[in-house]
């Protein structure tokens, strides 16, 4: 596969006069292999934004290499642009304007037939809202315009900036829907989101940033293994024997509320089984606890403030232990 | 060309500019409703009247030169009752006046063109500067405030093909508006004067004058235009325009002026921005200063000075030329965020 989209070593400070000096993006890395739906995911501060405009020629970097379906960018992002759809944040549109009228001078602007107006607006539901002003549209129907204008061109890249934004649960779910669509046909899609059940769900490939740089990357599946606890969530008829049995076998024992036990050092869940059933306590259930993509963000990320603030992190600072996944293959490497 | 057209195509669907449209055609109606009302078509017997009134006055006019020539000559005595007799009776020799008494100038209640038409024109063309501003200011500036511009640059990522291609769309556009505009309100007037008042004078004079008051004109709506757009480029904002003339007015205008009296600087009137705007499109602005004059002379032809159109171009094509090109500087190095 190739990479659409590489970054590397992107730096990114912003000054201002009242903040001062706020690093933003602080040596990041990242990868988008054609045909990956890609979830890229941080806090709020932690460089998303500014990355995906760095990206789209919208800020300028102070360093690094950007490159977009092989272009540099931003110096050569017109060669490739017609390929690349894209919204950033929330988009805002003339009130005034309707819908329909919103993309076709856009597709005017961008030389797009006029008939894909229609197509866009039918592929994200607005086709009966199109003539309709854009002021009474609601916050997720706005969204839906937004990625509409982000499909006029036929993308072979599609970067989604919080797309699920002010969306209510069917609309996320068509959002949803619609991104499988749309790598199903081939596109390649980069979205940010802080909906994380709705990247786990959507996405295939993931990049987590905090404070400025990655701290995890790679598929979706080899993330959630890297943080595996290797735990197991018992159940059994006599939870505190139980609980004791296992940690005489040298095991660690949470007992929960709900006479659940999480069993922790166990490669194996047949040294559990064997464990209790040997002493006539048979297993109600025995399941593994897997990790989600929730609470691997919560762990990555933890305590990450935005950078700048006067937490001691700034350019240069090594103060967090960084947790990366190699490229290609997603295994853990030391950073 | 793709993204002319749509430019084009959403400077026309703005709103504002919309309304700025309907309010000058409800001023040229206005305008020309009153004018209609208050005007007619003199009669054989009031044109009669008034050309008889201007033939009096051009003969008390030649009476007076004559009798100026006759003292001058000493042919008639200086008497206490003569009334003012210039040395030099050139000063009031018909044949060297500007103008000579017309029967038109006897005409009550008709509008006539010839001299209506530089009023007229000063009007539209106040209105069209203050329209070419407050639309290139909040043309620009919407986009920026509202996303518009970081939309177009997703499509189009070169930034100054973008905001070169709006600044030429929209001076393109002001300047079809305003040619449309004042033929439409020059020719409407005429018209009035040709069926319900008087023409009046329409030589090679009356429209060469007009015409080059109309040409500044429609430079100054171009250079107001570019102005508004490369204030409220470089504010990211429309009020941005709008503040910056505010205190520059209030500043500079006002506090600077009467800052300069007391302080009793030289020349001061050349440091006023709205003098070289008065001088180019009058096409000359004098001003009189009493250090050019020997101490204790008082008025004295030394002391005056004056700005003509030719520096008043420069300085407003120069404030011009720099305030659009820093915004270009700008808009290519900002972070749109």
């Amino acid at each position: 596969m190739s990479a659409v989209i590489e970054i590397a070593g992107l730096r990114k400070t912003f000054r201002t006069i009242r903040r001062g000096r706020r690093v933003a993006v602080d040596g990041f890395d990242m990868v988008v292999e054609a045909g990956q739906v890609h979830g890229f995911l941080g806090p709020n501060g932690s460089g998303k934004t500014t990355t995906l405009r760095a990206l789209l020629g919208l800020v300028n970097a102070d360093a690094g290499e950007l490159r977009v379906l092989g272009a540099p960018a931003p110096e050569q992002l017109g060669r490739v642009t017609g390929r690349v759809g894209a919204i950033v944040e929330s988009p805002q549109f003339f009130g005034n304007f309707t819908g329909h009228r919103t993309l076709r001078l856009l597709a005017v602007a961008g030389g797009v037939p006029p008939s894909r107006v229609d197509e866009v607006l039918d592929q994200v539901g607005l086709r009966e809202r199109g003539e309709d002003r854009v002021r009474s549209y609601s916050l997720g129907m706005k969204q839906r315009l937004a990625v509409a204008s982000a499909l006029l061109k036929n993308p072979e890249l599609l970067i989604l900036d919080e797309p699920a934004n002010g969306l209510d649960p069917a609309g996320i779910r068509e959002m949803r829907d619609l991104m499988r669509t749309l790598a199903g046909s081939g596109v390649t899609v980069l979205v940010s989101s802080h909906i994380l059940a709705e990247i786990q769900l959507i996405c295939d490939h993931v990049t987590i940033i905090a404070r400025g740089r990655r701290v995890a990357a790679g598929r979706v599946d080899d993330v959630l293994a890297g943080h595996d606890p290797h735990e197991w969530r018992v159940r059994v008829a006599e939870s505190e024997r139980g609980a004791g049995l296992l940690r005489e076998a040298g095991l660690t024992v949470a007992v929960h509320p709900d006479d659940v036990l999480v069993v922790g050092g166990a490669p194996e869940p047949e040294l559990i089984s064997s464990t209790l059933g040997g002493q006539g306590l048979w297993v109600r259930e025995l399941t593994p606890v897997r990790p989600d993509l929730e609470s691997v963000f919560l762990d990555l990320t933890a305590g990450a403030t935005p950078p700048g603030q006067p937490d001691g992190t700034d350019a240069g600072d090594a103060d967090e232990p960084l947790v990366e996944l190699d490229r290609t293959d997603g295994r853990r490497v030391d950073a | 060309m793709n993204l002319v057209r749509a430019e084009v195509e959403r400077l026309a669907a703005r709103r504002f500019v919309q309304l700025m449209v309907l309010l000058l055609a409800v001023a040229f109606a206005v305008t020309t409703a009153t004018t209609l009302i208050g005007s007619h078509r003199p009669t054989a017997s009031e044109m009669s009247a008034a050309q008889e009134q201007a033939a009096q006055a051009v003969a008390v006019l030649e009476a007076e030169h004559t009798r100026c020539l006759r003292v001058r000559a000493g042919e008639i005595p200086i008497t206490e009752d003569a009334g003012y007799v210039p040395a030099d009776c050139a000063e009031v020799d018909p044949a060297r006046m500007e103008r000579l008494p017309l029967a038109t100038d006897y005409l009550t209640s008709v509008f006539i063109f010839s001299q209506e038409a530089r009023g007229l024109l000063y009007f539209l063309i106040a209105f069209l500067v203050l329209f070419g501003f407050l639309v290139g200011a909040s043309y620009i500036g919407a986009d920026l405030n509202s996303g518009g511009v970081v939309n177009l640059l997703l499509w189009r990522p070169g930034r100054l093909t973008v905001l070169g291609t709006k600044l030429g769309t929209l001076v393109g556009v002001v300047a079809a508006l305003a040619v449309l505009a004042s033929a439409l309100y020059l020719g409407t007037f005429w018209t009035i004067g040709q069926t319900a008042g008087v023409p009046g004078p329409l030589d090679g004079q009356f429209w060469g004058g007009l015409g080059a008051i109309y040409g500044r004109g429609l430079v100054l709506v171009l250079l107001s235009t570019a102005l508004g757009f490369g204030i409220a480029t470089l504010g990211r904002h429309t009020s941005a325009a709008l503040g910056a003339v505010a205190a520059y007015a209030v500043v500079w205008e006002m506090g600077g002026r009467l800052v300069l009296q007391i302080l009793d600087v030289a020349r001061a009137d050349l440091l006023m921005l709205s003098n070289y705007l008065g001088a180019w499109l009058s096409g000359r602005l004098e001003f009189w200063d009493d250090r050019g004059c020997p101490p204790g002379s008082g008025v004295c032809d030394g002391g005056v000075y004056a700005i003509t159109w030719g520096p008043a171009l420069l300085v407003l094509l120069a404030l011009t030329g720099a305030v659009t090109g820093s915004a270009f500087v700008a808009f290519r190095r900002r972070d749109l965020v």
